[in-house]
């Protein structure tokens, strides 16, 4: 599985058009953490979020992608109205990039 | 459930504990809804009278700073500090509530505006969203600042420009409402900028030429080569390492960015092409010298408030070319400096020809504009501008004597 993340907009809106995704691949990571991963992302796309909610001003939308199988997914949900499972995926991918 | 309703009302809570605790989960079941409901009353009791409260002094923009201690749930933070409450322990907390406070002092004071609506709305935050979230924004009703990740970003309740910079998005949306995508789009966001830029230059009693223009100079963390979030002095120069690139913003209308209105696009550049009208305002405010509140910060303000939805670039120019001379009178310094600071980004006002606009703002460089540095007709002009800032000492000292 591979899963790549990408942050859109915010106050850094400009900087983040020049940034590439984040890419974090789960052949590297031990069995129980990729395991971990598979429930976080199973939970996330089960719960709905908001794209952009309209009068939301300077939020963040962060699109994950993940790519198992020859399958590809994608999530996209905005700060400004994000479900709790996307904000536990989003946080634990950020926290075991920081790792590698 | 009528029946059971009427129930609700005359159990006595120490009964209603004992069915709690009843073997019969039916029981216990009704007993718990009956709880739960009469709490929930008792809370929609508790936020009506403190409506009537309010309604009964105006709210004057009132802070209240809540903490999500880095949850991204906003009914779930917790309040942190309110309008006449202590200081809170926590630093970024106090921070958003002094900034909240500034903007809301700036525009009494600047604009006699009361809060963002004019009518006293308001004002809350909510400081530590989410876990090293990187961003601050305005959710369509309040603020929401994150810590920053401590690599790339630093807490964005340090900068009263950023807070200012979502604050007014409340203020936009409330006047002209403009559109948050494209040209519209990229106005909004710097209507964001010039008057966040503006609090700070408020509280800091800067002149234009002593201002850094910088919008969020204090939000990277000191390993991160980047002046700022963005220039209005220099688009395009705020920064230009190998981890962000180039500052994309243009300064001028042949440059301007063509995106997708996606999400990935910064819904056509909003961010990116605001770079030329913050320009623009910058111009405005090194020709007219003094404070930029003043002169071209009213300019600016009544634009804004005659704009609407879909204001592109050239009518807000010609908006802000009539309103001059409406405030400051035809051919009037403040409104040359407006024509010759359009042109500058490459937008001609509308009924004048390029070669004339040129030719009259050349003439008013020789009698003294910002250009000159010699000669009578400066000295006054510059007499003139230290006798503007004596006035708005004297207004200050009066401000402060009325506290």
């Amino acid at each position: 599985m591979r899963v790549t993340w990408e942050a859109q907009g915010g106050q850094a809106a400009a900087i983040r058009l020049g940034l590439p995704p984040k890419v974090l691949n789960t052949d590297a990571l031990p069995e129980s953490t990729a395991g971990e991963l598979d429930r976080l992302v199973a939970a996330a796309a089960r719960e709905a979020g908001q794209e952009r909610p309209s009068r939301a001003r300077d939020a963040m939308s962060y699109t994950i992608t993940v790519e198992d199988g020859g399958r590809s997914t994608a999530l996209t949900q905005s700060e400004a109205a994000m479900s709790p499972a996307f904000a536990a995926l989003l946080g634990w991918l950020e926290k075991h990039i920081a790792e590698q | 459930m009528t029946r059971t309703s009427h129930l609700h009302c005359i159990i006595p809570p120490h009964l209603l504990e004992k069915l709690l605790s009843s073997d019969d989960s039916e029981v216990r079941q009704v007993a718990l809804n009956t709880m739960l409901t009469t709490a929930r009353l008792r809370g929609e009791r508790g936020i009506r009278a403190s409506f009537a409260g309010a309604a009964a002094t105006p709210g004057n923009g009132r802070r209240t700073v809540f903490d999500c201690q880095n949850g991204t749930f906003l009914p779930s933070a917790v309040l942190a500090r309110s309008e006449d409450g202590p200081e809170s322990p926590d630093d970024s907390v106090n921070r958003a509530f002094g900034g909240l406070g500034t903007t809301r002092d700036f525009y009494k004071a600047v604009f006699n505006r009361n809060s963002i609506d004019g009518q006293g709305m308001r004002l809350d935050a909510f400081a530590h969203f989410g876990e090293r979230f990187n961003n601050a924004f305005w959710d369509g009703q309040q603020m929401v600042f994150g810590d920053g990740d401590g690599r790339m970003f630093s807490d964005f309740t340090g900068s009263v420009d950023v807070i200012g910079h979502e604050l007014t998005h409340g203020v936009t949306e409330l006047t002209a409402g403009l559109k948050y995508h494209n040209q519209s789009g990229a106005l909004n966001e710097s209507m964001s900028d010039v008057f966040g830029s503006l609090v700070k230059q408020w509280s800091l009693k800067q002149s234009a030429d002593e201002a850094d223009w910088l919008i969020g100079p204090d939000i990277f963390t000191p390993g991160i080569d980047a002046d700022a979030l963005r220039s209005m002095k220099a688009p395009g120069h705020a920064y230009d390492n190998a981890l962000f690139g180039r500052d994309p913003q243009p300064d001028h209308m042949e440059d301007f960015v063509r995106l997708p209105d996606t999400e990935k696009g910064d819904l056509g550049g909003v961010h990116v092409n605001s770079g030329i009208p913050n320009k623009a305002f910058f111009l405005t405010a090194s020709r007219i010298g003094g404070f930029a509140w003043e002169a071209p910060g009213l300019i600016w303000f009544e634009s804004l408030k005659a704009s609407n939805t879909e204001t592109q670039f050239q009518e807000f120019a010609n908006t802000t070319y009539r309103k001059a001379a409406e405030l400051f009178g035809d051919d009037s310094t403040e409104q040359l400096a407006v024509l010759a600071a359009w042109q500058d980004v490459g937008i001609q006002i509308s009924g004048i020809l390029a070669g004339v606009a040129r030719v009259r703002s050349l003439a008013a460089d020789r009698n003294g504009g910002a250009g000159g540095d010699k000669g009578m007709a400066t000295v006054s002009r510059q007499l003139g501008a230290l006798a503007a800032q004596v006035t708005g000492l004297a207004r200050d000292v009066t401000a402060l004597k009325g506290k």
